[in-house]
Order: C-alpha cells, then sequence, then structure tokens
C-alpha cells in the first residue's frame, strides 16, 4: 500500500492554477476503456458528432484500464489530432470504478458524463443529459427501456438486482446497470468511489442529498469486441449491496447499527438465561450448562457487537467522508435565488 | 542540489560481511557501469561498523553515513536510505556478499525499461533443505499472489524514485518490496545473475524466522487481495460459519422434535450456538472494515494512473495534477533527527 499520499499541496495548487481552463469546459465525458481497440475510434466519432453541433466546449477523456491489446496506441492517437481528447492511463487493470474515479479525478468540466466504451449507449443522448442537468439537477441517470440484451442472462438478472437495490439503499432507480450518467463535478468529484462500486453510485451519491432525475435513453446492441459481464457475480453484488447499506444508512452512528445487530443477540441471551433459571427453579431439574451457556456467549456476542459499533464511532470520527461535509455539496439558499448552491460560491 | 545517475543504498544492520571488502567490492561493480553515483550507508543503530565507514571516509571515499537512534529494522533503514539519496535511480545493496558485483551492468541494464529489478542469484549454491525451504516460501507467495519470484531474499534491487516514494514498507517488510511494487502496478522483473563466491549464508535460520516468514506471506495476502473488499472476505467465511451453525442446530431441533432427544444436556448445542456467534462476528468485523474504507478512501486510493495523453498545448496546464511525480518536494532530501555525516 502506498499508505498517504504526499504532496496534498501540490495538487491543491494545480487546480487552482487549472481553475482558468475550467471554465472554459463545461461538459467531460469519461470512458473507461478495456480491451475496446475496435472501439475506441467510432467511439470519438460518434461522441464528436453528438457534442460538436451543440457549440458546447467539451472534452473526452479516455480512461485505458490496463488493456492488454491495443486500446492505448488508438486512444493515444487522437489528442494530437483533436486536442478534445485526453486519454488517463492507468498502470494495470483496476476495473471498472476505479477507471471511472480516474476519470473522475482528472475532469475539468463542470458537467461530468460517463459511459461505455463498448458503443451500447449512444452519445446522442448526451444533450438531453445537459438539459436535464440545467433544470436543476445534480444527477441525471440513465434508463435503458429497450435493452438491447439476451432476456434470461441480462435483463431478468438485472431487473431483479435493481428492483434489491431500489428497496434496500432507498434509492429506486430503474436502471442501476446503465453507465451513461451525467453529475455535476462539485458532488461526484467529493464521493468516495472504490471497489466495484459503480453500480452505487447514484447510492453513494444519495449521502450527499443531491436532486436526481431518470432519463430515458437508447441502448445498441454491441458491435466489436466480447462483453465483459456474466452472471457468476450475484453473491458478491450482494455484499456490496449490505456494504453499501451500511454507509449510506448507518455510516454516520455505527454504534446504533451494530446496536440493532446486537439486539437479538441480547434478547436470545436473556431468554436462555431465563430458561435455565425456570428449569432449575420451577421445574426442579438439574442444571444444563448447556443453555446457561448459551446465554453468556449471546450475551458476549451481544456486548462484541455494542464495542465494535464504539470503534466504528472513532473510525467516523478520524474519517473524512463525513456528513456535515457531504451536505455542503448539495446545501442550496432556498430564500434567495432558488439555483445558487453555496459551494460555488467560491468559484465567482 | 548534485544530481547523480544512481544513489546505493546500504542497510546495515544485524548481519554484515567485513565492510572494507564489501565496500571496495561494490566499488569495482559499480564503477564498470559508467554511471555517477552516490553511496549511503544507513547504520541500523549504534554499531560498530560505523566507525570502520567512517575511517574509510576520511581515507577519500565518497560515502554518506547515516546512523538511526535506535535498530529500526533492515526496511526503515531502506526508507530512510531513500529519503536522503539524490539520485535518479535507488539501488539497493545489503550489507554481505550476495551477488558477484561484475554484474552490476547487466542489473543496470535491465532497469531500463522496468521500474524495478530484482536480482535472482543463479545457479545458486545451498544444501538441498534450504533450496525446499526457499522453494516452499516462493510457492506459497505465487499461490497468493500469483506473481512469480525466485529470489526474495537478495537485497540487490533497482528501482525507480517513483517506487520508493509510493511504497512504505517497514521493520521487516524490505523482502517484499517486489511484491508490493508489482502489486501497485510498476513493472517488475526478476534478472538471473551471479552469486558472490563470498556468499557464505549456511542456514542459521531459527525457529522465529519461520514465524516471520509466515506472517509477512499473512501481510501479503491482506494487502494484496482483500484490503478493499473487507466485507467480501469477512462476509464470505462468516456467511459459511453462520449457516454452518444453523444447520447444526436446525439438526438438533429436529431430533428433539421427531425423536425426543433433549436438548438441555447436549453439548452439541452450544458449539452449533458458538459457531452461529463466531460467524456474526465474522460479518461485524467485515462491516467495520468497509467503514474504514469509506471514511477514509481518499488515504486508500486503489488506481495509480501512469501518465495522462494530451495535445501538446495542454500538458502544462496539469502539472502535478496527474500527479506520478507531485509532491517531490513534499518529502525533501533531509529527514529530522538523523544524525547524519556526510563526505565532503
Amino acid at each position: 500500500m502506498s499508505g498517504r499520499r504526499p504532496g496534498g499541496e501540490a495538487r491543491s495548487s494545480a487546480r487552482t492554477a487549472a481553475g482558468k481552463h475550467r471554465q472554459d469546459v463545461e461538459l467531460s465525458i469519461i470512458v473507461p476503456l478495456y480491451n475496446e481497440e475496435a472501439n475506441v475510434r467510432p467511439l470519438w466519432e460518434a461522441i464528436r458528432s453528438a457534442i460538436a453541433p451543440t457549440g458546447i466546449a467539451y472534452e473526452v477523456l479516455l480512461v485505458d484500464d490496463g488493456s492488454s491489446d491495443a486500446t492505448l496506441a488508438a486512444a493515444a492517437a487522437l489528442p494530437a489530432v483533436h486536442p478534445e481528447v485526453r486519454v488517463v492511463k492507468l498502470r494495470r487493470n483496476y476495473g471498472q470504478t476505479a477507471a471511472m474515479a480516474a476519470g473522475i479525478e482528472h475532469a475539468r468540466g463542470r458537467v461530468l458524463v460517463t459511459m461505455d466504451g463498448d458503443l451500447q449507449n449512444d452519445p446522442l443522448d448526451i444533450p438531453r443529459f445537459l438539459e436535464t442537468m440545467q433544470q436543476g439537477y445534480d444527477i441525471v441517470v440513465g434508463w435503458r427501456h429497450d435493452r438491447k440484451d439476451k432476456f434470461w442472462t441480462r435483463k431478468l438478472p438485472s431487473r431483479i438486482a435493481n428492483r434489491l437495490i431500489g428497496k434496500v439503499t432507498g434509492v429506486p432507480i430503474r436502471d442501476n446497470g446503465c453507465s451513461l450518467k451525467a453529475y455535476r463535478a462539485d458532488v461526484i468529484k467529493k464521493i468516495p468511489l472504490y471497489s466495484e462500486m459503480h453500480r452505487f453510485i447514484p447510492a453513494m451519491a444519495s449521502l450527499a442529498g443531491p436532486r436526481l432525475a431518470e432519463i430515458k435513453v437508447r441502448h445498441h446492441a454491441r458491435r466489436y469486441g466480447t462483453s465483459k459481464y456474466g452472471l457468476s457475480r450475484v453473491y458478491r453484488v450482494l455484499l456490496d449491496l449490505l456494504a453499501v447499506k451500511t454507509i449510506i444508512g448507518f455510516a454516520s452512528r455505527p454504534a446504533g447499527w451494530f446496536a440493532l445487530l446486537a439486539f437479538p443477540a441480547l434478547v436470545a441471551s436473556a431468554a436462555s438465561l431465563a430458561a435455565s433459571f425456570y428449569r432449575l427453579v420451577a421445574l426442579d431439574e438439574p442444571f444444563s450448562t448447556t443453555i446457561a451457556g448459551i446465554g453468556v456467549l449471546f450475551g458476549a456476542l451481544a456486548f462484541f457487537l455494542i464495542m465494535i459499533g464504539m470503534i466504528g464511532e472513532l473510525v467516523y470520527k478520524t474519517g473524512d467522508s463525513r456528513e456535515d461535509r457531504l451536505s455542503m455539496l448539495t446545501a442550496q439558499r432556498v430564500a434567495a435565488c432558488r439555483d445558487a448552491v453555496l459551494t460555488e460560491r467560491e468559484e465567482t | 542540489m548534485r544530481r547523480v545517475q544512481l544513489s546505493v543504498v546500504v542497510p546495515v544492520g544485524k548481519r554484515v560481511d567485513d565492510i572494507e571488502s564489501l565496500h571496495y567490492d561494490y566499488r569495482r561493480g559499480l564503477d564498470r557501469c559508467g554511471i555517477t553515483y552516490e553511496m549511503i550507508y544507513v547504520l541500523d543503530g549504534d554499531r560498530d561498523e560505523g566507525r570502520k565507514l567512517a575511517e574509510l571516509r576520511t581515507r577519500g571515499e565518497p560515502i554518506e553515513i547515516i546512523r538511526l537512534g535506535r535498530s529500526f529494522g533492515e526496511a526503515t533503514a531502506l526508507m530512510v536510505g531513500f529519503a536522503n539519496a539524490h539520485g535518479a535511480k535507488l539501488m539497493t545493496l545489503p550489507a554481505y556478499f550476495q551477488v558477484d558485483s561484475n554484474e552490476f551492468p547487466k542489473l543496470l541494464a535491465a532497469a531500463a525499461d522496468a521500474d524495478l529489478v530484482v536480482a535472482h542469484r543463479w545457479p545458486r549454491r545451498g544444501s538441498r533443505f534450504e533450496t525446499l525451504r526457499r522453494s516452499a516460501f516462493h510457492g506459497l507467495l505465487r499461490a497468493i499472489t500469483r506473481q512469480s519470484f525466485h529470489d526474495l531474499g537478495c537485497g540487490v534491487r533497482i528501482m525507480r524514485r517513483r517506487v520508493a516514494k509510493e511504497i512504505t514498507i517497514y521493520g521487516d517488510q524490505h523482502r517484499l518490496l517486489p511484491v508490493l511494487a508489482a502489486q501497485q502496478g510498476f513493472a517488475v522483473r526478476e534478472v538471473e545473475v551471479a552469486q558472490s563466491p563470498q556468499d557464505d549464508f549456511r542456514g542459521r535460520y531459527r525457529l522465529r524466522e519461520y514465524v516471520h516468514r509466515l506472517l509477512d506471506l499473512f501481510t501479503v495476502f491482506f494487502l494484496t487481495r482483500f484490503t478493499k473488499k473487507p466485507l467480501r472476505f469477512f462476509g464470505m467465511i462468516g456467511s459459511a460459519t453462520f449457516a454452518a451453525g444453523a444447520l447444526f442446530v436446525a439438526i438438533l431441533i429436529v431430533q428433539r422434535m421427531l425423536f425426543g432427544m433433549p436438548l438441555a444436556d447436549r453439548p452439541a448445542l452450544l458449539l452449533s450456538c458458538l459457531l452461529l456467534v463466531l460467524g456474526v462476528q465474522l460479518f461485524a468485523l467485515g462491516l467495520l472494515g468497509e467503514l474504514i474504507i469509506f471514511t477514509h478512501a481518499k488515504d486508500l486510493k486503489e488506481y495509480k494512473v501512469a501518465d495522462v495523453i494530451e495535445a501538446p498545448g495542454r500538458r502544462g496546464e496539469r502539472k502535478g495534477a496527474a500527479v506520478p511525480d507531485a509532491g517531490a518536494a513534499a518529502r525533501g532530501p533531509d529527514f529530522p533527527g538523523i544524525t547524519k555525516a556526510t563526505s565532503g
């Protein structure tokens, strides 16, 4: 592990230096690429023909996620000819979430749009995302209402997963798997993204309380290359979901969360102890080590969980993703001008 | 500031061969490379070799000597040496004979297109037992990390500054440096070199050493596999344990209901509840791990950007933002609180 990275100051000064430039880039389109050599050029052409007519100052960040084919070469040839393109090369393959996080970190636009590198999303939808953003939304997610995938292996599992994610996280989105999403840069840059969280970005972002919109998008069948998804990851998604639930539901009060888990153990403990006492006194049977032992065992578990909760409080207090900071991202001055977001004051 | 091409760091710890002949041997090897270099000896605590090295320096040998306040371990000594190095590349050498110094040019050539090069002494002398022990260690490591190394015990490595800057090692972890570097996405190469004729390590391994190597493997296991997904790891073991316990309880209850076997005097019930409890505890630890990752995600960034390629006109604008070498100044060449003696 690299641990703490030195040079925090260097980076923040770089941000102010780039500040002048940031103003003229309105839109950053972030595309993670992993072994998509055949798709790079068509993708860029599609994006250009979709965005250029709108006259928006934009940039395209192609993030090469350690591809083993010629993806990097194909992408690296673009910036010299088309200055709108920037290529972020990762040191090795880290996965889609990390690639998106890297793109988000290096993006300069005020609105960030993420999309897949396999041409299944249509860049022609992007202007509609921008229009929706202008209505005051912080996050706009796409919904592939007419999906061009196989039903049993792709569409059905995804429908079930979306229902479940919506129920558990309380952010009911019809299509979490659609990569085409737009974010206000200030918000998404502060949301921690790691592991395989890209599926849960809206849920994670809900920590900051953004206004969220969902719009229908087109969806094409894959033209080149092969799909990198499969059915095999169900249990991992379930565990991730539980992790996200823990984070968005209880990150700010871990003691409460663990106390909640401790409650059934406490009940089991009390019941066992009472039962062993009852047998001894009322039924006049010999003392049962087993039943009393179970009571003590569950009591110890409850105690353990409560202690873990206290450690959790400690962790939360020393971390930087705290809610008091996240709330600043979307707080609005309601009485004054409706669209003035507090955090934007720095920039004017 | 002097700009040399190579900084050589020699940590001087418990195991030391005759430092004078070692030094001249290294000098011969380094002079063959035809580059400018500096040598830094880091004394891990108060060691007798300090006097001999000081003597060498008064005789005009261009070396720098740093003494640590107490013994911190070889890895820490290396880190201190790196922090005081000025070279574009860093080389580590052990304070005892391992590699034939005639092979240094070969190593340096290999380092041209790799981020880290580690020497692999081959062919290797040693008893059959030693060979077996070595291959067992590296085999386990391969199984855990899917990285293939053959001689991590070799202290001869050449790396770019960037590697040393990004990787923090301490205590006994110097052997893991190549593993951790590969994990960070650096290009790591192993180069076969001739063993030094004076390399006379004769299996002085004690039980403690074995325990330490096992702990090393454990560390690597967690650092490389599960630091970012604690719930996947703990959750999987925890739910398996919990399921086993629940199944056990269910069997006991069925036996009670259908066959009238009394529950109260069955230790099996206690055992199955123990499994349930253990499962919940593991799960809770996994959740705690997730909380730690979430609240400290900034410090634990998992990806590394190798480069940002953009139109020439835009290069300057993002200086420092893309970051591989941002903060070079932050660490600075000088460490406060270190007894330092510099030659001329």
